[in-house]
Order: C-alpha cells, then sequence, then structure tokens
C-alpha cells in the first residue's frame, strides 16, 4: 500500500487543520471588529455626529461579508466532527455535544438574527434599537467563542467529566464544564487576540486612505479608534493572558511546554530561547541565543524554578511534531512583542498629533494588517500541536479518534473539493472587499444590492 | 425522556426543512418564475437577507444531535461521509451565490450566479430527499453500528443498498416536487408583479402533482419497509402526524382556492411538517434500520447521551429555543411585506 495514504489519521487531521485554520480567519476578525461597531453606534447615540454613524455603516458591511465566509465555512466544522471524527463524537459527544449545541442554540442564533438588521436596518430600527443590534451581534459572536472554546479548553484539560459503563465520556457537572479554568484563560487570550486583528485591520484602512488623501474625516477616525484599541489589546495578549497561557501549558501539560521551547533537559533556571533551532535527532537546540532563567520565571513564577525537558518523559507521550511546535510558539510571541511595539510609537504619535503626517509609520501600519492573522494561526498551531497525541489530553488519543468507516481516499478527495472550493471563496472575498474599500464609506445607500426588501 | 429528545431534535429539523425549503423550492423555480434580469434580483431579494438565519436552524440541529443522540450523528455522519460533503459543498456554493450575485451589478455576473444559486437549491432539495428515503429504507448497519455506503449499488432497496435505488430515487423527487411547491407558495406571499403571477400558477399545479406522488411513496414504503405501518398504528403520534397532514391540506387547499396567500403558506409549512413527523413516528425507536440484519438496527436507546448529558440539555435548551422563538417574531417582523422589482428599494448602487 502506498504509505503516503496509509494513516488515515494524518489525513484526517490535515483536513480538519485546513478547514479550522481557513474557518477561522473570519470570525477572528469579527469578534475584533463587533465591538468597534458597537462603540461607533455609541458614539453616534451620544453625540449625534453623522461620521459615526457612516463610520459604522462602512464597516457593518465588510462585516456581512467576514459573516457570510464564516457561516458558510463553519457549518462544515460542525459537520466534520460526525464525518471525521466518528471515534472522536461517540466517545465523547455527551460532553462536547453539550457545548455544541449551546453555541448554536444561544451565540448562533442570536447572531444570525440580528446581523441582517445591524447592515439593513439602520432606518427601520432608529438609532437605539440599531445600536443595541450591534450589541446584540457583539455579544453573540463572543458567546460563540466562549462556547468553542470551551470545547477546546476541555481537550486540552478535561474537567467534569466521568466515565459510563460502555467506556464512553458522561457529563458529571455542567458547571464545572463551563467553567474550566483553562477556558477561562484561553478565552481571555484567544479574545484579546481577535481585538488585534481587528485593529490592525481598522489601524490599516485608515492608513490607506491618509496615504492616498482621501476620506480624511474617516481615515482619521479608523487611525484613532485602530490604534488606540490595538495598544490596549496587544499589551493585553501578553500579559496577563499569554502569561497565564503559558502557565496552564506549565501546570497540566509540562511536556508540550518543553517541546514548545525546545527545552530537551530538565533542570533548574530554565531560560527561554530568543533564537535556535530544535533538533530532535541530536536532542538539542542548536545555535540559541538565551536569556537565563526567564522560563523558569514565566512558567513558574520564580528564576529558580525547575522546569522539565523532554528527557524526563517517554518519547511516545512527545507531540509528535516538536519543530513546528516550537517555531509556531517562537514566532506567536515574536509578533506579539513587535505588536505592542508598534502600537505604542503609534499611539504616542497619534497623542502629539503626529500620526496623519508621519508617512513611514503609516506605511508599516498599512502593511502590518496580515501578521495578527498570522499569529492567531501560529497560536491555535501551538495549541492544537502541543496536545498531540491526544485528541483528550491524558484521555483519548487522536489516533482513536477519526472514522474508522472512512477510508483515506475519502478524506483526501473531500480535503482537496475543500481547498478548491475555499481557493474560490478567497478570492471573491478579497474582490467583494476590495470594492467596499474602493467605493469607500459614505457610500449613498446603506445598503447591499439585492438584499434589501421594500416594506 | 429518549422519546422527547427525538421528538425534540425532530421537531427542530423539521422547522430547518421547513424554513431552508422555501429557498430550495424558489431556487428550483428561479429561471421559471422569474424570466428578466429583474425578477431574477427580486426572486433573491424575498429570500436573500434571511439565508443564514434559515441554515442557522441546521446547526442548532446538528449541535443538539451531538449533544443528545451523539453515537447516531458518529455513525450516520461517518456512513454517509460522500453525500454529506455534497451538501456541505452545495450549502456553500449556495449561500455564496446569494451574498456575491447581488454584489456587482453586471448581467453576466449576475446570471452566473444565478445559475449556481438554481443548481445548489435543487441539488440540496435532491440530496436531503434521498436522504429521507435512505432513513425510511435504512442502510447496511453491520453489527459494530457502522456503515459506509456506495453511491448506489444495484438499484435495489435490500442487502448492500447504497445512497440511491428507485426507492430513494423516488422520494427525492418527492422531495423535490414539494419542496418546489412550498417555494412556489412563499413567493408567490412574498412578490408582487409577474413574478408572482408566475409564482401563484406554479403552486396550483404544483401542489397537484403532489397528492398522486405522495400516493405513490406511501406505496412504494409499504412496499420497501412492511414493518412499519403495523408498528406505526400503535403510535398516538403517528396518527397525531395523519392528522396534521389532512388539517393542512384543508388549511392550503383553502388558500390555494381562496387566494389566501398567508393561508396557503401556512398551509403549505404544516403540511410539510406533518408528513415529516408521520415518517418521524413511523419509524420511531429505531433510528437506523439496518438493511442487512435486524438485530443490526439502532433504535435512539442505543444511540442516546448519557442521563446526565440528557438532564442538563433538558435545562438549558428550552430557555433557548425561548430565546430563539423571540428573535423569530422580531425577524419576521423585520422582513414582512411584499419585495417588489423596483430596482431602487433592493438597493442597487
Ligand atoms: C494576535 C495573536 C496572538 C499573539 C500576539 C499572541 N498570542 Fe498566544 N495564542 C493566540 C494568539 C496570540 C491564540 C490564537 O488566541 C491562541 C491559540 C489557542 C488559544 O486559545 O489562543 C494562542 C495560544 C497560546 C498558547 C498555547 C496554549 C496551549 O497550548 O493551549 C500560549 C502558551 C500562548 N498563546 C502564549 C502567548 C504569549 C506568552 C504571547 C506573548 C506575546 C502570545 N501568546 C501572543
Ligand atoms: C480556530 C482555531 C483553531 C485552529 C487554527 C486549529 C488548528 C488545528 C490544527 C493545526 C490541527 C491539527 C493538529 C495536528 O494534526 O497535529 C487541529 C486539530 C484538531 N482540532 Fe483544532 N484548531 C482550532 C480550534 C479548534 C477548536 C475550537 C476545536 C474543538 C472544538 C478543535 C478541535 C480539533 C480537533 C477535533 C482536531 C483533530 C484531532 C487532532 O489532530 O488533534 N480545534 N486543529
Ligand atoms: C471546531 C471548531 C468550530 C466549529 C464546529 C465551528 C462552527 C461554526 C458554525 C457552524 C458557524 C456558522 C454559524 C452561523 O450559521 O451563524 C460558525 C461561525 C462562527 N464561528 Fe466557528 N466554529 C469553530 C471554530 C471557531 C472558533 C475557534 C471560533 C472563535 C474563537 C469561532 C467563532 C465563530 C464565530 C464568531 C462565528 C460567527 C460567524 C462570524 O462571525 O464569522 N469558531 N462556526
Amino acid at each position: 500500500m502506498n504509505s503516503l495514504f496509509s494513516d488515515p489519521a494524518v489525513w484526517n487531521r490535515i483536513q480538519f487543520a485546513f478547514t479550522i485554520t481557513y474557518h477561522y480567519l473570519f470570525p477572528q476578525f469579527t469578534m475584533g471588529l463587533a465591538w468597534f461597531l458597537v462603540y461607533w453606534k455609541w458614539r453616534a447615540l451620544r453625540t449625534g455626529a453623522e461620521k459615526y454613524n457612516q463610520a459604522a455603516r462602512f464597516w457593518a458591511k465588510i462585516f456581512g461579508l467576514n459573516f457570510a465566509v464564516g457561516v458558510v465555512t463553519g457549518i462544515p466544522m460542525e459537520f466534520q466532527f460526525g464525518t471525521n471524527w466518528a471515534g472522536f463524537s461517540k466517545y465523547a459527544g455527551s460532553v462536547i455535544g453539550q457545548t455544541l449545541a449551546m453555541e448554536g442554540m444561544f451565540a448562533f442564533f442570536l447572531e444570525s438574527a440580528f446581523i441582517g438588521a445591524l447592515i439593513w436596518g439602520e432606518k427601520r430600527l432608529g438609532p437605539r434599537y440599531h445600536f443595541l443590534a450591534a450589541l446584540a451581534v457583539a455579544l453573540g459572536s463572543w458567546l460563540s467563542g466562549y462556547f468553542i472554546l470551551v470545547t477546546n479548553a476541555f481537550m486540552q484539560h478535561p474537567v467534569g467529566y466521568h466515565i459510563e459503563a460502555d467506556g464512553s465520556l458522561g457529563i458529571d457537572s455542567l458547571s464545572t464544564y463551563l467553567l474550566n479554568p483553562w477556558a477561562w484563560v484561553q478565552f481571555a487570550h484567544n479574545q484579546m487576540a481577535a481585538l488585534v486583528t481587528g485593529s490592525f485591520v481598522v489601524a490599516a484602512l485608515g492608513a490607506f486612505y491618509t496615504l492616498r488623501g482621501i476620506h480624511p474625516v474617516q481615515a482619521k477616525l479608523y487611525l484613532r479608534a485602530g490604534t488606540v484599541m490595538g495598544l490596549i489589546a496587544s499589551v493585553l495578549v501578553a500579559f496577563p493572558t499569554g502569561d497565564q497561557q503559558a502557565k496552564l501549558v506549565g501546570k497540566y501539560q509540562p511536556v508540550t511546554l518543553a517541546a514548545m521551547e525546545g527545552r530537551f533537559v530538565g533542570g533548574p533556571r530554565a531560560s527561554v530561547a530568543l533564537i535556535g533551532q530544535p533538533n530532535i535527532a541530536t536532542r538539542q537546540l542548536e545555535n540559541p541565543i538565551e536569556v537565563p532563567g526567564a522560563l523558569s520565571f514565566l512558567a513558574y513564577g520564580h528564576f529558580g524554578s525547575n522546569v522539565r525537558g523532554l528527557d524526563e518523559f517517554p518519547q511516545e507521550s512527545w507531540p509528535d511534531n516538536i519543530e513546528l511546535l516550537y517555531y509556531s510558539f517562537h514566532l506567536m510571541i515574536t509578533l506579539g512583542t513587535v505588536f505592542i511595539l508598534l502600537m505604542s510609537y503609534a499611539s504616542f504619535q497619534h497623542w502629539r498629533g503626529r500620526l496623519e503626517s508621519s508617512t513611514s509609520l503609516l506605511w508599516v501600519l498599512m502593511l502590518a494588517f496580515p501578521f495578527p492573522y498570522i499569529a492567531n494561526t501560529l497560536g491555535w498551531m501551538t495549541a492544537e500541536l502541543g496536545r498531540q497525541p491526544w485528541l483528550i489530553y491524558g484521555l483519548f488519543r487522536t489516533s482513536d479518534g477519526y472514522s474508522k468507516v472512512v477510508s483515506s481516499g475519502d478524506t483526501v478527495f473531500t480535503l482537496i473539493g475543500f481547498v478548491g472550493l475555499y481557493f474560490v471563496l478567497g478570492v471573491l472575498f478579497l474582490v467583494l472587499v476590495g470594492r467596499e474599500i474602493s467605493h469607500g464609506p459614505g457610500g449613498a445607500s446603506p445598503a447591499v444590492p439585492g438584499k434589501e426588501p421594500s416594506v | 425522556m429518549i422519546a422527547s429528545w427525538y421528538g425534540i431534535t425532530g421537531f427542530m429539523l423539521i422547522i430547518y426543512l421547513a424554513l431552508d425549503g422555501r429557498n430550495f423550492g424558489a431556487g428550483i423555480l428561479h429561471w421559471l418564475v422569474a424570466r428578466t434580469p429583474e425578477e431574477r434580483r427580486q426572486v433573491i431579494a424575498a429570500i436573500g437577507p434571511l439565508w443564514s438565519w434559515h441554515e442557522v436552524w441546521l446547526v442548532g440541529f446538528g449541535g443538539t444531535l451531538l449533544a443528545v443522540f451523539p453515537k447516531l450523528l458518529a455513525s450516520a455522519f461517518a456512513g454517509y461521509y460522500l453525500a454529506l460533503f455534497l451538501i456541505l459543498w452545495c450549502l456553500i456554493l449556495r449561500g455564496i451565490s446569494l451574498e456575491v450575485g447581488g454584489h456587482i451589478n453586471d448581467r453576466m455576473w449576475q446570471a452566473f450566479w444565478d445559475f449556481v444559486f438554481v443548481l445548489a437549491n435543487a441539488l440540496l432539495a435532491i440530496l436531503f430527499g434521498a436522504a429521507a428515503g435512505n432513513l425510511a429504507r435504512g442502510v447496511p448497519l453491520d453489527s459494530n453500528g457502522t456503515f459506509s455506503m456506495a453511491f448506489f449499488t444495484d438499484f435495489t432497496p435490500r442487502g448492500y443498498v447504497g445512497l440511491l435505488d428507485w426507492y430513494t430515487v423516488s422520494v427525492a423527487i418527492f422531495a423535490a416536487v414539494i419542496l418546489a411547491a412550498h417555494g412556489a407558495t412563499y413567493l408567490t406571499l412574498k412578490t408582487e408583479g409577474p413574478v408572482h403571477d408566475r409564482s401563484a400558477s406554479y403552486a396550483r399545479v404544483l401542489w397537484a402533482a403532489v397528492a398522486p406522488l405522495l400516493l405513490v411513496i406511501s406505496v412504494e414504503s409499504a412496499v420497501v419497509r412492511p414493518d412499519l405501518l403495523g408498528d406505526a398504528i400503535h403510535h398516538p403520534c403517528w396518527w397525531l402526524g395523519l392528522l396534521l397532514v389532512c388539517a393542512a391540506a384543508i388549511v392550503l387547499v383553502s388558500g390555494l382556492a381562496t387566494r389566501r396567500e398567508m393561508r396557503a403558506f401556512i398551509g403549505s409549512n404544516l403540511l410539510l411538517a406533518g408528513l415529516l413527523a408521520t415518517g418521524a413516528a413511523a419509524i420511531f425507536p429505531v433510528v437506523l434500520h439496518s438493511t442487512l440484519a435486524p438485530e443490526n438496527s439502532l433504535t435512539a436507546y442505543e444511540v442516546a447521551a448519557g442521563p446526565n448529558s440528557l438532564a442538563y440539555a433538558a435545562i438549558w435548551w428550552p430557555i433557548s429555543f425561548a430565546l430563539a422563538t423571540a428573535y423569530f417574531v422580531f425577524v419576521s417582523r423585520q422582513y414582512a411585506g411584499k419585495v417588489s422589482v423596483k430596482r431602487d428599494n433592493q438597493g442597487f448602487y
């Protein structure tokens, strides 16, 4: 048998990784942008100034496009639990099904009911109710983030379950499950990261319009909101939330932490490698430039703490792709640091009133918007690769989770289908967003064509 | 408890099919009832703003199914692997066609997305119909409670069956016709002008075709699953479903005859609900019938989640459903009224 196709687990993993990474490009932006819309609608309500309404109207259209792609790419995610991960659903469905169902019933219903009102209902609803529609959409999107992260947190750190007579999982306490400490930290970190994405995109468009000398009033609004929110969120992503994430990993998944840091040998005064390449064959980190004691401090709060190395764990329990895990984690942190520096400088210039005139800074802001997307993806790769070889940490292995009745050929086929379809979807999305950006804010009609029914 | 959850998940699926069924139907009829580009936009506008609100009911159904019947979801979704991906891809294409079609005001662009819209919706109606046929007929479940299926084998509904055979194909055709009729009834209610008039006459023709087809399907079902009727007559819910079908037919026919569009549309929804409920009651408690050996069949009791999961779900589900109903009222009010062909009120720029 051809070795490339002999392990269906691999193809199921690649398919899930591909479809979820693609899906998450859209919600991370909508979850971030939602609060900008709420803010602008609130300012409009308070001051009555038209520019805030105009900003909200314009970004609501961009939101709508992202939302639509989020919906069409999210539905396959839900189905894949059954189609590709039947073993997992059978084993853990009673537990994870609770939050997946609640996500649909509480969050998606809320969001989809009000999204239309947000995009097309400004005239009909009046300012106060239109503000409330924005708020409902924002709450719905964060609520869906919470429920899905509880699901993921259970896979990272299972709590509140028991094992039934037939060997599958049952839920023991819904509140313990919903209030998983891992979920709270992950939610805080992840939502801040979504705000980083939102802020960078808003600021980038402000920079773009400013550099081209068009839509000056709107551009100023975007630059201000984007840099201020961007600074706050970038700082919160690193501290305390990112720091807390690392501490949880150190506490509950020590082997993952060792792999994330490329730490082959354990001991006290563990250092953080700023640069270096892990080499699994020789079991060492090559060309390291390290900060002594930093890892001990970050993970456990003391420079002298002992941090265990990979050598202390049996090799079967190591994450199966240590190199990718290591690079993902390190690049996420590097980007996080750069984001703080960039947004601090931009906010400083804004405070001095010089932001609009610093051409090179505007160029950097404009071109920086893809990097939060990259950082978010890297963060998820860190979390998901670090969880290997477990699907539910310590309970259930990834190799037991996929659908045994589906051959890898079928999985490869559907994977190729998704790649093709998502490529087309991506091109269309970019074209349509590009058109909205070139139409610019302030178009006469708040509606998207073909959508607005007469009343 | 488990029987109620069977009812609840079935109910959610029915809501989804009644809501999205109108879109499938409108898609099937798109080229027939709308002749000019403006009229085509009118049809799209009649369903456009709400497609994600309709699709979300499928998400709610899927999530609830995983929470309360995890083993059913695992077995059925893995078994129907390729068919489900076809459904997913059609849903994606349908969503895209609605979203992007109107964004660029160009005839060729819109004609292309209209084509995608028609194709995806027609396929969805057929695939969901075939799925219903599969549920009634059964699947080749082995003794582990798993199965995998080809698209078709020898086209007979026994033994190692495929997704398609003469029975499931005829259910699929029936589904396409009844959903087209449903869609026509909706478009009659929702539009004015020539689209309205054409939809109204299609509705009458299609509903007239539904009656004999229903008879054919019932006879076929009795041939394929002779055991079903004997069991069904002992289920009170089956009788209730039947009652609903009769009541709905009266409402529908009187609505069509007196041109009360809202009444006809309510009848159409109730009729779909009644037929699905009758079918669901007939197969209960077996949720996946094995065409290989009856003892391999899975019942709702075997595939249900543990008692705690069901008890917790019984707490939050009613709350979430009450909220969803409230949103439903809001949404329906927002989009009440007819859609016309006038360009400006469809918001072209
Ligand atoms: C803008 C994006 C972004 C940025 C700049 C950072 N992170 Fe992050 N990180 C994420 C976006 C993200 C994420 C996408 O949100 C993840 C994936 C899983 C999760 O919940 O959050 C994540 C996961 C994640 C994990 C993995 C948890 C696990 O294994 O389950 C750790 C340890 C950190 N982060 C720590 C940090 C630290 C110390 C940062 C310092 C600057 C940092 N992150 C910046
Ligand atoms: C949106 C952000 C997410 C991204 C980018 C992401 C990324 C990934 C990646 C890269 C993998 C492959 C890991 C490997 O094969 O080594 C994976 C696997 C998986 N993830 Fe995630 N993930 C995300 C969120 C989630 C969430 C919220 C859940 C649960 C609800 C989840 C459940 C899974 C499952 C079931 C697998 C397959 C089994 C496995 O390989 O462990 N993921 N994901
Ligand atoms: C296995 C993982 C996931 C599944 C099964 C999933 C499922 C879905 C589904 C079905 C939708 C469409 C909802 C609708 O019809 O309105 C959706 C959209 C959405 N998802 Fe996911 N999703 C996953 C991962 C994530 C993650 C990790 C996040 C964020 C933390 C997220 C946040 C959202 C949000 C906010 C939406 C709303 C649409 C949007 O704003 O773009 N999802 N998801």
